[in-house]
């Protein structure tokens, strides 16, 4: 009986897959008439359903789906399985800007070392001289810092996979120390909620460790040295083809910024007292203007026109005006 | 208990099956919905330099508030994440209450903008837009709303130009930038930021994204996406639901030079608590705020952590300094429901009293 349910389980796994493969290809079949949500919105959503579809195949076919099964042995084969929940839920972020640069190094690594290279033999790197000295010890020092990155990447991995399997322990713990009074677990979804709160709460910890930071600081650290020496070979081939480079450009950008300090400061510097002086000047022909108005004798007569002193106090002293300029 | 789980292979495979279906005929309705449109309350553009937009938001009565009220949020986010939907929108809620809302747009930074510093948005954007508010108003002092990021710049600035600030309110806002839960912060510690910004330049969007879901992978990158299962059948629930996923990832590139100043500022040197900050030629001192402050912080906040934000109340020298906790996390505290019933009413209630 229990060899025809098994058969039956694994039946039906295999029908899930297919039908929710089936299902993930027509939807992300492009439609007929453009898209309105955007495509990043499905796939994001997608893998986040796909994760969590993944996590109640891989606890059905641990056993959860056997009648009988001891939930302690349930959770030892799922964790057996090669289950690794957390760290698929890591890698599946999506992020253009944080993806890729390691598989691309990880195939550039090997390239260098199986003397794709000028300057790296399979071994490693080989003495540089000559005219193309500079070149090489650039690239030597470009496939050194890759390998620098790969490691500081697997070392920050591993903090990731520990946090899985701490998660999966806390699990366990979890379960076996629901209170008498709590209702039995008795869903899937229920199960995955109580893995996800594990899961966070192992991470978290790893996370605020010395040892994390410490792998963080260094994978992101590499990855960037990387780059800088990508940029440099990408900066000389760029002066050999006559092309500008990332430094002249934001050399340029850095000289705009400054423009436009130098222009804000004239503005709010000499003009802007000046303004300020003309405004000063009109309240103030304004308050004479109402003092004349509100006096008998004012009424009487037209109201004077201002002193001279205080329009000379307001024409622009060290900036002529254009139309001034152009007449000298 | 005999056993935490009971498991029913039945009642399992049902579950799946259950699961499958619900995706299947939910998913595709996903594909025939348009983008959600945020709740966009109308305004008038009162203020514009290079990317910076600076709007008055106009509500469907007249202010009764004397003081007007700016708005500044953190340089990741974008406008809408006060103006959401609606229902859920801060802007729209304070105005309702009375107040005379203007809203800083810092807009999206590209090459020409990597080398804004600190200095140029603190003391040249936002200034020169207090400065508008002020004049337009004829007043010599306004109150200033500063979420997040924006907070400590809100704080940063009220302590340079304490003259031009009447009121602050300090909504989910670091302070301490190194307190012991503070994930980002424990993360940031030894990072070259030099060399990060050195070879990044302006730092995008989706790499800040990618720093922020690792904060908690498996909850904002696959748990978040289960309960969409049940509400794929639920029009409304749904566009809720992609308006905010398409306010959360539409996010602005950094200023790599404000950038770098922030990080090893705030977060490596924490520099607004131990003092020594310095942008352009001002020295900011906590000490130096005596104004009336509302501090209003959130208990589950992941991203700032309440000590953080609390460590605020020790370091002013405010006689009239208040906090507020609300429950809920860092984004709920702007567009949950809780949110618009509980924040909005009190930021009135404060101001209101001190207008």
């Amino acid at each position: 009986m229990s060899g025809q349910t098994g058969d039956f389980v694994k039946d039906w796994q295999v029908l899930a897959q297919q039908s929710w493969d089936a299902w993930l290809r027509q939807l992300q079949h492009p439609p007929a008439t453009p898209q309105p949500v955007g495509n990043e919105v499905l796939d994001r959503t997608l893998a986040g359903l796909k994760g969590c579809f993944d996590w109640m195949q891989g606890m059905a076919a641990a056993g959860a789906s056997q009648p009988g099964a001891d939930w302690q042995s349930l959770l030892r084969a799922w964790a057996g399985a090669g289950n690794q929940p957390f760290t698929q839920a890591f890698a599946g972020i999506d992020s253009n800007a944080a993806q890729g640069f390691i598989e691309q190094w990880q195939a550039w690594l090997r390239f260098a070392h199986a003397g794709g290279f000028p300057g790296m033999g399979a071994t490693g790197p080989v003495p540089a001289f000559g005219p193309q000295r500079e070149d090489l010890m650039q690239q030597q020092d470009l496939v050194a810092a890759v390998q620098a990155a790969v490691e500081a990447n697997a070392r920050y991995q591993a903090l990731i996979q520990r946090a899985n399997a701490k998660g999966l322990e806390l699990l366990q713990r979890r379960l076996v120390d629901r209170d008498a009074a709590s209702r039995p677990i008795d869903s899937l979804k229920a199960l995955y909620d109580v893995w996800v709160d594990a899961a966070e709460e192992a991470y978290a910890e790893i996370a605020l460790t010395d040892e994390f930071r410490t792998a963080y600081g260094d994978m992101v650290n590499s990855q960037m040295q990387v780059r800088q020496l990508q940029q440099k070979q990408t900066a000389a081939w760029c002066r050999e083809l006559g092309l500008p480079t990332r430094e002249e450009v934001s050399a340029l950008g850095e000289r705009l910024q400054q423009v436009r300090r130098e222009i804000r400061k004239q503005a709010s510097g000499d003009m802007g007292a000046e303004v300020l002086a003309l405004r000063r000047e009109v309240s103030a022909l304004r308050r004479e203007l109402a003092e004349l108005g509100a006096s008998p004798a004012g009424k009487a007569s037209p109201a004077p026109k201002p002193k001279p002193s205080v329009r000379r106090v307001a024409a622009p002293a060290r900036r002529p005006s254009a139309t001034t300029a152009r007449k000298r | 208990m005999d056993t935490p789980l009971q498991l029913d292979p039945t009642r399992l495979m049902q579950e799946i099956s259950t699961f499958q279906r619900k995706l299947s005929a939910g998913l595709g309705q996903l594909r025939h919905m348009r983008e959600p449109s945020y709740a966009n309350t109308p305004r008038e553009l009162v203020y514009a330099e290079d990317k910076l937009k600076l709007y008055h938001m106009l509500g469907d009565r007249a202010p009764t508030a004397k003081t007007p009220t700016l708005i500044v949020y953190a340089l990741v986010n974008t406008v809408w994440m006060t103006d959401l939907q609606s229902d859920r929108s801060l802007v729209r809620n304070l105005l309702a209450q009375g107040e005379d809302v203007y809203l800083i747009d810092w807009g999206y930074p590209g090459g020409a903008d990597r080398w804004l510093t600190l200095d140029d948005y603190l003391n040249g954007y936002l200034d020169r837009c207090v400065e508008a508010v002020r004049q337009r108003c004829g007043l010599e002092a306004i109150n200033l709303i500063g979420i997040c990021q924006g907070g400590a710049f809100s704080l940063c600035y009220s302590a340079m130009h304490p003259d031009k600030v009447k009121n602050l309110i300090t909504m989910v806002t670091p302070v301490d930038f190194q307190t012991p839960d503070n994930m980002l912060s424990h993360w940031c510690r030894n990072l070259d930021v030099d060399r990060f910004v050195d070879a990044m330049g302006n730092i995008p969007a989706e790499l800040m994204n990618w720093v922020y879901l690792t904060l908690k992978p498996v909850r904002l990158n696959q748990q978040k996406y289960v309960g969409l299962v049940d509400i794929l059948d639920k029009p409304v629930e749904l566009e809720n639901f992609l308006r905010m996923e398409r306010w959360i990832f539409d996010s602005p590139d950094q200023a790599g030079e404000t950038f770098r100043q922030f990080i090893k500022d705030f977060y490596q040197g924490n520099k607004l608590v131990k003092g020594g900050l310095v942008i352009g030629d001002n020295e900011v001192d906590l000490r130096r705020l005596t104004l009336p402050i509302l501090n209003i912080y959130a208990e589950q906040d992941h991203l700032v952590p309440p000590d953080a934000s609390r460590a605020l109340g020790r370091r002013v020298n405010s006689t009239d300094y208040t906090e507020l906790a609300f429950k809920g996390g860092h984004i709920g505290i702007y567009v949950s429901g809780r949110a618009q019933r509980e924040v909005p009413p009190a930021i009135h209630q404060w101001l209101h009293a001190r207008d």
